[in-house]
């Protein structure tokens, strides 16, 4: 199966633990994929390969039917292919509309420009408008990003990997911490996301997973487990297994 | 629908009472040495203007790209030497190509530095940056038959600065130095303010505040961090060019660790990422030096106290005092 994205036994070393353990993975450009898995099971490593974070032992990514293993993380972006963090990754100290204009001009282009004030970048400026509206973040747009309450600085980190007009969109947790009602509006945004381009969320939120995921990978100890639809996960008898330990 | 095409927080442009404050030091620094005459003075803030101008361009480095160097003296040091032994060996009289080929030679030089530096971040970068400029400073020092070794570089033909075919005066009058360095240095204040509002300078910022995050919005950080080094490098260069056409001499304890961290002081003091609070802090900073000097020859005791009292009850330096009042003026 060739979609959008896919990798080829794809593999990662640190010591003597393998992280990512062969690894063959694939995405279509548009629908939901949910990567599940214990604790240490390697969805933080795996998503890192792939947006070039770390660098693969072995095997390949393809993206596109291009090989970009190992591809500097900036050229990726280019490309189509953000991210989200785990852990808050945002420009701290900017505004929260700098924080998605930065991104969306990284995006549209004019960084070079060195004698041209940054507020003649109309269509960088319109664009961010316009997220902010679309977030709802826009009453907030002058605050500094770190003086944000946690939920829309998580909304802010989705935010920011959006501008970036991606292809695929990987999500690691983005609901950590969160509340039911702000994952619930998270949860919206990203199905909502999803019907355009390709989404990759990494999360441990069960019912959210299964409720509005196209597809599931379940992966443990580096390497994956089980492929379907909610539906086949749940009743899945290794996913059990790797969950809640061997029956005895 | 004005609000759809600007950006919150920021104005384009400089607030009236800056405007007028600006104005205001310009004249008082253009009537200066005609209403004082005092030749002490109109050389000691020649010299202020000049680490101004030095510690600005470290601020760029560290205030805007959140890199720091502990020897960005050692680049003015590079310049002020290479524009000495152009007038003393190549041509007495080309005082243009003289400055070019210090500051050429400067970015020449901090082309490759910057190149192995920006592979790193954090005290990595500042460690690097210790051990070029070191590097540097023995060289300097040691190749007595080029730079004149301990006794620094003496000798220098004063050319006459030519603008459009018409003599401004021989670069030997300090009178002449001041005001041609009063012109530099605010061009470049102006220049760099406007590049550092730019979007490049939001680029900048943008590693500053957080390197990873960056290349995760399609940054190519070691590119940028490269072209804010080099920025920064030619900045210095440019002072390094007044320094030695106002002092007339240099030796190699200009371009010293223990001065390194003297310029280093001035940005903190300052306040780093304002740019007018580390020329500030360069004009507080050579006037104790200047003042402390004149009673004790162990002057760097006492210097230290004050920029330690300064660095505990001041951290933010005086652009952050100015944040402060105004906040509480709001309130």
């Amino acid at each position: 199966m060739r979609g959008l994205l896919c990798t080829q036994n794809l593999c990662c070393q640190f010591g003597g633990v393998m992280a990512t353990n062969d690894v063959c993975f694939s995405v279509d450009h548009n629908g939901l994929t949910s990567i599940i898995g214990p604790n240490g099971a390697g969805k933080t490593t795996f998503i890192n390969i792939v947006t070039g974070k770390i660098g693969a032992s072995s095997g390949k990514v393809l993206f596109k039917e291009k090989d970009i293993t190992n591809t500097p993380t900036h050229e990726l972006v280019k490309q189509g292919i953000c991210r989200t963090f785990q852990i808050n990754s945002l420009f701290e100290n900017l505004s929260v509309f700098e924080n998605l204009r930065i991104a969306r001009q990284a995006k549209v282009g004019g960084s070079f420009r060195i004698f041209s004030l940054k507020q003649k970048l109309k269509p960088v400026i319109k664009d961010t408008w316009a997220m902010l509206e679309r977030l709802g973040l826009e009453k907030m747009a002058d605050l500094p990003a770190k003086n944000l309450a946690y939920g829309d600085q998580r909304v802010l980190e989705v935010a920011i990997a959006m501008a970036g007009d991606p292809k695929i969109l990987f999500l690691d947790e983005p609901t950590a911490g969160m509340s039911p009602s702000e994952t619930h509006q998270i949860a919206e945004l990203i199905r909502d996301l999803a019907n355009d381009i390709s989404v990759v969320l990494v999360e441990h939120d069960m019912d959210m997973v299964m409720r509005i995921s196209d597809r599931i990978t379940v992966l443990q100890d580096g390497c994956i487990i089980s492929e379907g639809t909610p539906q086949e996960i749940r009743n899945d008898q290794e996913v059990k297994e790797a969950y809640l330990g061997k029956a005895a | 629908m004005n609000r759809m095409t600007t950006i919150p927080g920021i104005r384009s442009g400089f607030h009236p009472i800056h405007i007028v404050f600006i104005i205001i030091l310009l004249s008082g620094l253009v009537a200066f040495p005609f209403v004082s005459g005092n030749r002490f003075y109109i050389s000691l803030i020649t010299e202020m203007m000049i680490y101004g101008l030095l510690a600005m361009s470290l601020d760029v480095l560290l205030g805007y790209t959140g890199l720091l160097s502990f020897m960005h003296n050692a680049y003015l040091g590079i310049s002020a030497y290479v524009v000495g032994l152009f007038l003393i060996h190549v041509s007495p009289a080309s005082f243009w190509l003289a400055c070019l080929a210090g500051i050429a030679f400067t970015c020449v030089v901090a082309l490759p530095v910057g190149w192995v530096q920006v592979r790193t971040g954090g005290l990595a970068f500042a460690l690097l940056t210790l051990a070029f400029g070191m590097m540097f400073h023995t060289i300097v020092w040691k190749w007595y038959d080029v730079t004149g070794g301990d006794d620094g570089l003496m000798g220098m033909p004063n050319p006459d600065i030519n603008l459009f075919g018409i003599t401004i005066g021989n670069s030997g009058d300090p009178l002449v130095i001041y005001m041609f360095t009063l012109v530099i240095v605010t061009l470049c204040f102006f220049i760099t303010r406007r590049i550092i509002n730019s979007p490049f300078g939001a680029v900048l910022e943008a590693i500053r505040e957080n390197e990873s995050r960056a290349a995760f919005i399609g940054i190519n950080v070691r590119k940028y961090k490269l072209l804010g080094w080099m920025l920064a490098c030619l900045l210095a260069g440019i002072a390094g060019a007044l320094f030695i056409l106002y002092k007339g001499y240099i030796g190699p304890s200009t371009m010293s660790a223990f001065a390194g961290a003297g310029v280093l002081m001035m940005v903190l003091l300052g306040g780093m990422g304002s740019l007018w609070g580390p020329l500030a802090g360069a004009v507080f900073f050579i006037y104790i030096q200047d003042y402390i000097s004149t009673m004790t020859e162990h002057w760097e005791i006492y210097l230290g106290l004050v920029v330690i009292f300064l660095v505990l009850f001041l951290p933010t330096g005086f652009a952050g005092l100015t944040d402060h009042i105004r906040r509480l003026r709001k309130e």
